[in-house]
């Protein structure tokens, strides 16, 4: 095993280790630089994938996985650094998802890119064209037996005619992968999943990597990102571990243990984030108490959540982090369970009744859930108070632009004014016009999904500090976050959902960051509670 | 609190618009402006188009237009179409006819049901929408073509000429302080639309509905009952349009009313390029609806055909949903 030292993308670069075990390079990726803005999100990243071997690609959020991945896609630019494809250099300043597609990478993202309703035949011939009659007709015969060998090839026992939504979960990935490589000659193809297993339940995920490790050993060439690290070490061969936009390791034909690839990924995790003097608001009077919370991915949260506290919900996708934090708002109504909220009991079946009792949400997708994009900023701060502007049967614009100024003032909104189009800000100043919209309600209780993602450092760090305010004048706080470093800087206490329950519950105070990495990245269960198999075929 | 910095005190007084941007918001006004002193001025209409009884003429007859175009512009505001709404005023007419014809109903009933009528329209077809989910442009086009086919039911192809008040006639016909009593009745419920969608937190939800209905829903606007009721006041106004139509003609006809509808459409979209460009407003939307009978009659007075009518008013309807596209599109690149 030849683990080469951290810092070691130089050592990545030049050690031309593969080259003594099973042959051929497939893909070399040396010495590449990425900024957004002012962010590093590559700092001399290299790669080099062994043909016929399984690489994973490991790393927490932001670490630069991601973004080496969309690299190779042609999604992104690189500043600066050079490529190799099956030997063949390809410039990095003109490499587009063209070049990508004919150099042979093949990439399945989460999202599988296939039409649930039309059979599986037609998903492969989308992609690849319908083989024709002389009469200008489609062969239907001809392609029927092609894709039928290819299922056959991919040990799919399905008829290729059936839709894609009849077919299991860890069946449809794999026909996507057989998808993409259907034009497949030899073995001159790079397969990459890109989370492959993120949506799968556990015994569908062990299904699937079982095909991936089968085509590997037939000579696949295959680079798999995957969070789940118990099994990327069932499939994987050599591995490429970032942190921070750098390569901090790289194991070739190695077999590390989980606590390993922990350490590594972790490593000196960032911590520059915690506010300094940081001290817990919380009062210890409850403000919301949930008792045996059903409903969706939920199966039974009790969670108590104090005045002036701010409690973290960590947890992989899919564990139900949004979910809770939608039923709380009254945006989806729980199966079973009871809320409590300071005292009284609370049942919101809308939202304006959860914003009557004083709860206020910060949704995880802004430019999905949270943006008026095409309003001013100050009729998007006013939405969220419509019916309390209403003073005596008239809405006052000039009330209305006043409250956005002093709103723009306090929480530090960096804007043209309270004409300025929503979509003029920043990532960052959205966010806080977002968070400004609710907090002048003074809400008891604030929710927060993912309060900073696509946000960057510095708004994070003001952020983070309003955040804090709030809980200082006595406002309970729950963030859910996938970024182990925001809830480190951020919660007082940390509970982790597994399998719809809280499985683990941690103070913040004396733990360090990349414990809490540990925490969830060594999920006992693994488990993953998505919509099965069976309630997906029940929709029309 | 912060003191403000002199910054934000200049920002607190509204910017004053560029120049381009005020040309912007005024062009469709000054336009109509423009048509007006062409037809006043262009010998083949000169005659007859500046006449007091030709202005009278087109105020009367963009009234209808107004109304129905107010009427769309409700779900509009929302994001959705409701191309019932022609329709609907033309079951008003007649039904408004008929009550009093056939039914020897009083004035009152003649008045009161029809829009009472149009606004269970409007109720069926916003449960469609909202409630069933089913696309605004098919429903609301199915439930047009339903309400024709029942006209033409009900009237068996007859106009209903004999039998209706002769006060119903008179109002139409009436003026007050120089001008067609019925533009009163426009101004009226322009003002009251004016109120609801700029100073009512109704009016201000539709038009979050109609820029992201999921972060609307999440601000605790409840997106299906507004919604839904923007379609049962269109019909409501709807309604109130063809009592006026049967006021201003004095008999009613099996139409489909679609002769209102798409005049009125080029009005709602015109407008939203105008006074407040990129988003449909009520001003706008007037002075949409004058634009369109001012070069309608302008055509017809100046000797044009009868294909005229309808052409000028696909014409406008393309040009000012190109427009209103283009700048609400500008406006979401900022």
């Amino acid at each position: 095993m030849a683990v080469s030292p951290p810092r070691g993308t130089a050592a990545a670069g030049d050690t031309p280790a593969a080259a003594g075990g099973s042959g051929a390079i497939a893909l070399e990726l040396h010495g590449v630089d990425k900024h957004f803005g002012g962010t590093r999100a590559l700092d001399g990243a290299s790669l080099t994938v062994r043909s016929g071997k399984v690489h994973a690609l490991l790393g927490g959020n932001g670490s630069g996985k991601s973004t080496t991945i969309k690299i190779l896609a042609g999604v992104y630019s690189a500043d600066s650094g050079s490529l190799s494809i099956f030997g063949q250099e390809h410039p990095l300043s003109s490499y587009t998802s063209t070049v990508a597609q004919h150099a042979g990478l093949r990439f399945v993202h989460q999202d599988l890119g296939l039409f649930e309703e039309l059979s599986i035949e037609e998903n492969f011939a989308l992609d690849a064209g319908y083989p024709r009659l002389p009469g200008g007709g489609i062969h239907w015969k001809a392609l029927h037996e092609r894709v039928a060998r290819l299922l056959a090839e991919y040990e799919l026992e399905v008829d290729p005619r059936v839709p894609i939504r009849a077919l299991r979960p860890s069946d449809r990935t794999m026909v996507a992968i057989a998808r993409a490589l259907q034009d497949q000659e030899g073995t001159d193809r790079i397969l990459v999943l890109d989370e492959p297993t993120a949506t799968l339940a556990l015994h569908e995920s062990e299904l699937l990597l079982e095909k991936v490790r089968r085509r590997a050993d037939r000579g696949q060439t295959v680079v798999i990102v995957s969070h789940r690290l118990q099994e990327v070490l069932s499939v994987a061969d050599d591995f490429t571990i970032f942190r921070d936009g750098r390569v901090v390791g790289v194991l070739t034909d190695a077999q590390p243990t989980e606590d390993e690839l922990v350490e590594i990924m972790a490593g000196g995790a960032v911590s520059a984030l915690r506010p300094t003097g940081s001290t817990t608001h919380s009062t210890g009077e409850p403000m919301l108490q949930i008792d045996g919370l059903y409903g969706g991915p939920l199966r039974g949260v009790d969670l108590t959540v104090h005045r002036g506290e701010i409690v973290g919900v960590a947890g992989l996708v899919g564990s139900g982090r949004s979910s809770l934090l939608k039923a709380i708002f009254g945006a989806v109504t729980p199966t079973s369970g009871t809320f409590t909220l300071a005292g009284e009991p609370y049942a919101p079946r809308h939202i304006d009744q959860a914003m009557e009792a004083g709860v206020a949400m910060v949704p995880e997708d802004r430019g999905r859930d949270g943006v008026f994009a095409d309003l001013a900023v100050a009729e998007n701060l006013a939405a969220s108070v419509l019916r309390e502007s209403w003073i005596r049967g008239w809405m006052s614009r000039s009330r209305e632009r006043r409250t956005a100024l002093a709103l723009i003032d306090r929480f530090r909104i960096k804007v043209g004014g309270p004409d300025a189009l929503f979509s003029s800000m920043s990532g960052g100043n959205q966010q806080k016009a977002i968070i400004a919209r609710w907090l002048q309600r003074s809400p008891g209780l604030l929710l927060l999904d993912e309060p900073t993602q696509g946000v960057d450092v510095m708004s994070r760090s003001d952020i983070y500090a309003l955040i804090r305010d709030a809980a200082r004048d006595g406002c309970a706080v729950l963030v859910a976050s996938s970024d182990m470093s925001e809830l480190h800087a951020l919660a007082d206490r940390i509970v982790f959902l597994r399998s719809g329950r809280i499985g683990a519950e941690v103070s913040a105070v004396g733990l360090e960051s990349d414990d809490l990495v540990r925490m969830v990245l060594k999920d006992p269960t693994l488990s993953i509670t998505l919509p099965d198999f069976d309630t997906k075929r029940a929709r029309p | 609190m912060t003191t403000t910095s002199p910054e934000t005190s200049r920002a607190l007084k509204r910017r004053p618009l560029s120049p381009l941007r005020l040309l912007e918001s005024y062009a469709l006004l000054i336009l109509t402006a423009l048509v007006f002193l062409f037809f006043s001025v262009n010998p083949t209409s000169a005659n007859t188009f500046p006449t007091i009884a030709n202005l009278n003429v087109i105020l009367g007859s963009q009234a209808v237009v107004s109304l129905i175009a107010l009427a769309a512009l409700f779900p509009l505001v929302s994001g959705y179409f409701d191309f019932s709404l022609g329709a609907t005023a033309a079951a008003a007419q007649v039904m408004s006819a008929g009550l009093m014809a056939n039914a020897g109903a009083p004035l009152w009933a003649a008045v009161v049901v029809p829009i009472l009528v149009g606004a269970a329209v409007g109720f069926v077809n916003g449960l469609f929408v909202t409630v069933f989910h089913m696309s605004p442009f098919v429903t609301t086009l199915g439930m047009a073509t339903l309400i024709a086919g029942s006209i033409q039911w009900y009237t068996g192809g007859q106009t209903i000429i004999i039998g209706i008040d002769p006060a119903i006639t008179r109002f139409g016909s009436s003026r007050m302080a120089g001008l067609p009593t019925v533009v009163f009745v426009v101004l009226g419920v322009a003002v009251i639309a004016w109120y609801f969608l700029t100073h009512t937190p109704y009016g201000r939800s539709l038009y979050a509905v109609g820029s992201n209905a999921s972060s609307a829903r999440l601000v605790g606007i409840r997106v299906e009952r507004n919604v839904w009721w923007s379609f049962v006041v269109a019909g409501a106004i709807a309604g109130l349009a063809g009592v006026m139509q049967l006021s201003r003609l004095g008999s009613a006809t099996a139409d489909s009313g679609n002769g209102l509808l798409f005049p009125a459409l080029a009005a709602v979209f015109l407008g939203a390029t105008a006074i407040k460009p990129g988003f449909f407003n009520v001003v706008g939307t007037i002075i949409g609806a004058v634009f369109v009978s001012i070069s309608v009659s302008g055509l017809t007075l100046s000797g044009a055909s009868g294909w005229a009518s309808p052409v000028f008013n696909g014409v406008a309807l393309l040009a000012a949903v190109g427009l209103s596209t283009y700048l609400g599109r500008r406006k979401k690149r900022g």
